[in-house]
């Protein structure tokens, strides 16, 4: 695995994850290459959110080995966090500071010396369309936008891996495809996109995908390879199969 | 039925968080325990310095009869009164007993002999106490070296009802009752409506067919059965382990806990309308019922003894009333009538207090 | 990192107008409320006197009692004592009997019934005590009258009497000592609360994982948890502080010096406390209830409203764990009796191993990771 090291962004062999003796994640292996979009789908519960934090060192792993950016999770997750950046399902922004100075406090916790900062901070009020609203108290922000600035702040320190945990939850179709754009612009840039979804359209613009099931990765390839391979014309399909026979085997 | 369908949210939200649970069912039992043996008001112990000038025998008797007495236990034999100042400043005593030269002639040749007790100011409830002490056993000393026939004619038959072993604990642990359901109940239920804000469901709610009231008094009938239980494990506790007597009835004393509880969930109620956010709420509910409520309450600190503005004002404290049923139909074996000025001052509280509440919650969803 | 954090928790504190108001404005309230005459002063004593007697002396002890000062004395017709007593309208009652006076005159000793109602232990013993002591008085005052004529008898009526003084305090105004305590009341139920549910918040919005996913360290996390706090409780001291020389007119006659020193070893204490409860509680519900029982703990086991010494051994020994009954002494004897660090060297010392020990823990159990 050292020797690859460097040709991936995110790997992971046999990581498993046990909360008491239930296994949220069962042996996954997977390997993400830099630059690439890699989705990650499966239902509720799968063990998407479990994983991905590992892979961001907020949980420790039960067993197997995982890297990021090169770098072990087991004992290397501080170094990990100045490389990634995360926007966690429950994703959170303090209410009650304004959109410029949520974006100003996660670059300044990422350690951004003053002047890259204020830099920083005015491209990305550009880039997220939020320049109109860069007073306004959090709070009041519709929750598209919400979800655009919370990706801001995950972007703000300008990391080469970026895990994004359901960001497009709740936001409508049109936000949605700019929220795309976004992700391919970012993808274009070199930087490797670990993104979970419920929208199976969404899958359709990843580069790989993966299909989790109770803890276990059940799929793992190109949408349009997975698609032949199952003989389905959409990842819809494809999905509500896999997970059908999973469940009846 | 709307009412019920909260009622039975709200318990859940107890029931399937049991850390909480479990802190608001076993603190109580754990404070009755700890503070039920801790606070005693009868003076016991104080350390005291004594400088005997005389070293009579007469002047020994007087130092046995302070050491003896339970209340001060003699710590140091300075050679003067002055090194009290250094045993006070380093806190090693609370008071300093001097004894003067010549005191074993002067008891039998002088109509009165000084004995001088120096307390130290800087905690002046205790050196109150100790100046009071300290008479009460001058004062048997100095009938003893009365002659038999100038003794004082008139016996004095001290008779202590309600309480008559004079054991601080029956006068504590009802006053714990009233000072812990307070704080517990106001705590719990000022979190409840500003919890629903904070997380959203709230508008869910308001959303819903139901009346405001429907929601209040749902949300609240929950928490009426959590501090009644905390009430009974309390009283249990204390009747069990501190053998406080109980001599009235059960029923008056039910009945007047359930009233006491209206202002307190109410002024809980209050209070989270008040706050945007729970940690508004918790602060506003902590710092307003701790303090009053231990200090204003008749608690510890007599009520007779305060200035007419903090009288004023612990006459608004639900505790105040709570205090003298709980003690009344524990100690005194008081009625139902006898009690029924308290248990009018506790609706007449609650039913501001509740008024208040509802005002405010319209104002803020309107 | 760590100024952005400071700059975003002192934002968050005091955008909220009310959180602003109970932490500057609802202690000073309490302050001057609170810091008033409130003690265990046994005063207004309602006396009910059933004089049987009816003579001449019985009414001259019933002024003894009405003149003291000590006594209310509540009117008796159409009741008894049980009556006055279960009605709560009377604290003390004195049967003066039928024949008092007469026996008195032939030398028999006449009995006094005095009655207390002793639900409050502390305050019946005193009253009664205070009523054997009138007695006296007043049974002196009969003998001086009628031996006036006959010194070499009076030669022989003895008594001790009490020279009393108080040193810091002459009067014993009750200010002096109420003010400081309370400060130290009020401390802890800040900074506790703030640093506890600052973070559990966190914790429950989601924010908390949103921040552990950054390079910050878990010190500089804290320090910005805590800092914000420490400022806020200096400030609230040094308010404090005014309030109670400048109000109350307590005089401070130590070292500010040591007091701001001790003072900082207090609030780590506190602060550890709340820091140790975020690591325990999962809702700021569960940290509310954990601070409160540490709060109601520290408050009645400060020796604050009964002395320690009146505590059985064993809870004697449970006031050690306690930080507030150090910075209790501390403070009092700081501003009132100029004690040295010296002089102060064990509480100071017992407050350092206390915060040492609880931020220690903290930190241990304080995890950049969720489980
Ligand atoms: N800290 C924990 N303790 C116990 N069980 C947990 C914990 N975290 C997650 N789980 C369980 O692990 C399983 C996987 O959860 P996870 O959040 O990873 O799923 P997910 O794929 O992200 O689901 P979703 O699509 O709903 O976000 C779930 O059954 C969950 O209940
Ligand atoms: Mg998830």
């Amino acid at each position: 695995m050292s020797g690859t090291a460097n040709n991936y962004a995110v790997e992971a062999r046999d990581l498993t994850r046990r909360f008491g003796n239930f296994t949220a994640v069962d042996r996954i292996t997977i390997a993400v290459r830099r630059g690439e979009v890699f989705g990650f789908l499966g239902a509720n519960g799968a063990g998407k959110t479990t994983a991905i934090r590992m892979f961001c060192g907020l949980l420790k792993p039960t067993s197997g080995e995982g890297r990021v950016a090169g770098l072990d999770i087991m004992r290397e997750s501080e170094k990990i966090k100045r490389r990634i950046g995360y926007m966690s399902q429950k994703f959170s922004l303090y209410d009650d500071l304004k959109v410029k100075e949520n974006l100003h406090f996660f670059g300044g916790v990422y350690g951004l010396p003053d002047g890259e900062l204020q830099t920083r901070l005015k491209e990305s009020l550009a880039r997220f369309n939020l320049e109109s609203v860069e007073h306004e108290m959090t709070e009041r922000l519709p929750p598209g936008w919400k979800q655009r600035l919370a990706l801001g702040c995950a972007l703000m320190h300008d990391p080469e891996i970026i895990f994004l945990d359901e960001p497009t939850g709740g936001v409508d179709p049109v936000a949605r495809r700019h929220f795309w754009d976004i992700i391919h612009g970012l993808a274009a840039a070199g930087k490797t996109v670990f993104v979970t979804t419920h929208y199976m359209d969404e899958a359709e613009y990843c580069d790989r995908i993966s299909i989790m099931h109770r803890g276990r990765l059940i799929a793992l390839d190109t949408p349009a390879n997975l698609k032949k391979k199952m003989q389905k014309a959409t990842v819809q399909d494809l999905f509500v199969d896999l997970i059908r026979s999973e469940d009846t085997a | 039925m709307r009412l019920w369908a909260i009622i039975k949210k709200e318990f859940f939200h107890i029931l399937r968080d049991p850390r909480s649970l479990g802190i608001i069912v076993l603190m109580p039992l754990l404070m009755v325990l700890i503070f039920g043996y801790a606070i005693n008001l009868n003076l016991k112990n104080i350390p005291i310095a004594v400088v005997d000038n005389d070293h009579s025998a007469d002047s020994r008797r007087l130092i046995h009869a302070f050491s003896r007495s339970g209340y001060f236990e003699v710590r140091a034999y300075p050679a003067n009164a002055a090194d009290f100042e250094a045993l006070f400043r380093a806190g090693k005593i609370k008071g300093g007993l001097t004894i003067p030269r010549g005191f074993a002639t002067s008891i039998v040749t002088q109509l009165e002999t000084p004995v001088q007790i120096i307390v130290d100011g800087s905690d002046g409830n205790v050196g109150q106490t100790i100046l009071q002490y300290s008479e009460a056993i001058l004062m048997d000393f100095s009938a003893r070296i009365t002659p038999q026939q100038m003794q004082m004619p008139i016996e004095m038959r001290p008779r202590f009802w309600y309480n008559e072993t004079l054991q601080s604990a029956n006068f504590i642990v009802p006053g714990l009752v009233a000072v812990i359901l307070m704080m517990i109940s106001a705590l719990l239920t000022s979190i409840t409506i500003a919890r629903e804000k904070e997380t959203g469901t709230l508008e869910q709610l308001l959303a819903a067919p139901v009346h405001p009231v429907e929601i209040i008094v749902g949300k609240v009938v929950p928490y009426i059965a959590l501090a009644l239980l905390d009430g009974l494990i309390i009283i249990g506790a204390g009747l069990l382990i501190f053998d406080v007597p109980f001599r009235g009835s059960a029923v008056v004393l039910l009945m007047g806990t359930l009233i006491y509880l209206y202002p307190c969930l109410a002024l809980g109620l209050l209070i989270s309308t008040l706050s945007r956010t729970q940690q508004v709420a918790m602060m506003q509910a902590l710092i307003i019922t701790i303090l009053p409520s231990v200090m204003l309450s008749g608690f510890i600190f007599p009520i007779a003894s305060m200035p007419k503005l903090h009288q004023f004002i612990s006459s608004v404290i639900p505790a105040t009333y709570y205090l003298r049923i709980i003690r009344g139909v524990l100690l005194k074996g008081a009625d139902a009538a006898s009690l029924a000025p308290q248990a009018l001052g506790l609706l007449v509280l609650g039913t501001v207090l509740l008024g208040l509440a509802v005002k405010q919650f319209k104002v803020k969803i309107d | 990192m760590l100024k952005h954090l400071l700059i975003k928790e002192f934002k968050q504190v005091f955008r909220q107008r009310e959180m602003v108001a109970i932490i500057f404005l609802v202690p000073v309230i309490q302050l001057l409320i609170l810091g008033y005459a409130i003690n265990l002063d046994v005063k207004h004593v309602r006396l009910g006197i059933f004089d049987e007697d009816r003579t001449a002396l019985s009414r001259r002890i019933v002024d003894t009692f009405d003149a003291s000062g000590y006594f209310d004395l509540v009117p008796t017709e159409n009741e008894n004592s049980a009556s006055l007593l279960d009605a709560g309208q009377a604290d003390i009652v004195l049967k003066i009997p039928r024949d008092f006076e007469r026996d008195i005159g032939r030398g028999k000793a006449a009995e006094l019934a005095v009655i207390t109602d002793a639900q409050n232990s502390n305050t019946a013993g005193i009253a009664a005590a205070y009523t054997q002591e009138l007695l006296r008085n007043f049974w002196e005052g009969e003998v001086n009258r009628k031996l006036r004529a006959q010194p070499a008898l009076r030669n022989r009526l003895h008594r001790l009497a009490l020279r009393s003084q108080a040193y810091y305090n002459p009067e014993l105004v009750s200010v002096y000592y109420m003010v400081p305590g309370i400060v130290v009341i009020l401390l802890t139920v800040m900074t506790t609360l703030l640093t506890a549910l600052g973070i559990v918040r966190e914790k429950e919005i989601g924010t908390l994982e949103q921040l552990m996913v950054t390079p910050i360290s878990k010190f500089h996390f804290i320090a910005g948890k805590t800092v914000p706090f420490i400022i806020i409780a200096f400030i609230e001291l040094a308010v404090a502080l005014l309030v109670g020389t400048l109000w109350f007119g307590i005089p401070f006659r130590g070292s500010l010096w040591l007091l701001a020193g001790t003072a900082s070893l207090f609030l780590l204490t506190t602060l550890g406390v709340g820091l140790f409860i975020s690591t325990i509680s999962n809702t700021q519900q569960q940290a509310l209830f954990f601070a409160w029982f540490f709060m109601v703990f520290g408050m009645l086991m400060s020796g604050f409203f009964t002395p320690i010494e009146n505590m059985p051994q064993a809870f004697q020994f449970l006031t050690y764990l306690n930080p507030l009954r150090y910075f209790m002494v501390i403070i009092r004897a700081v501003f009132l009796k100029d004690s040295s660090a010296g002089d102060l060297s064990g509480e100071i010392f017992a407050l350092a191993l206390f915060g040492i020990v609880i931020f220690s823990l903290a930190l241990l159990r304080f995890r950049k990771r969720i489980a």
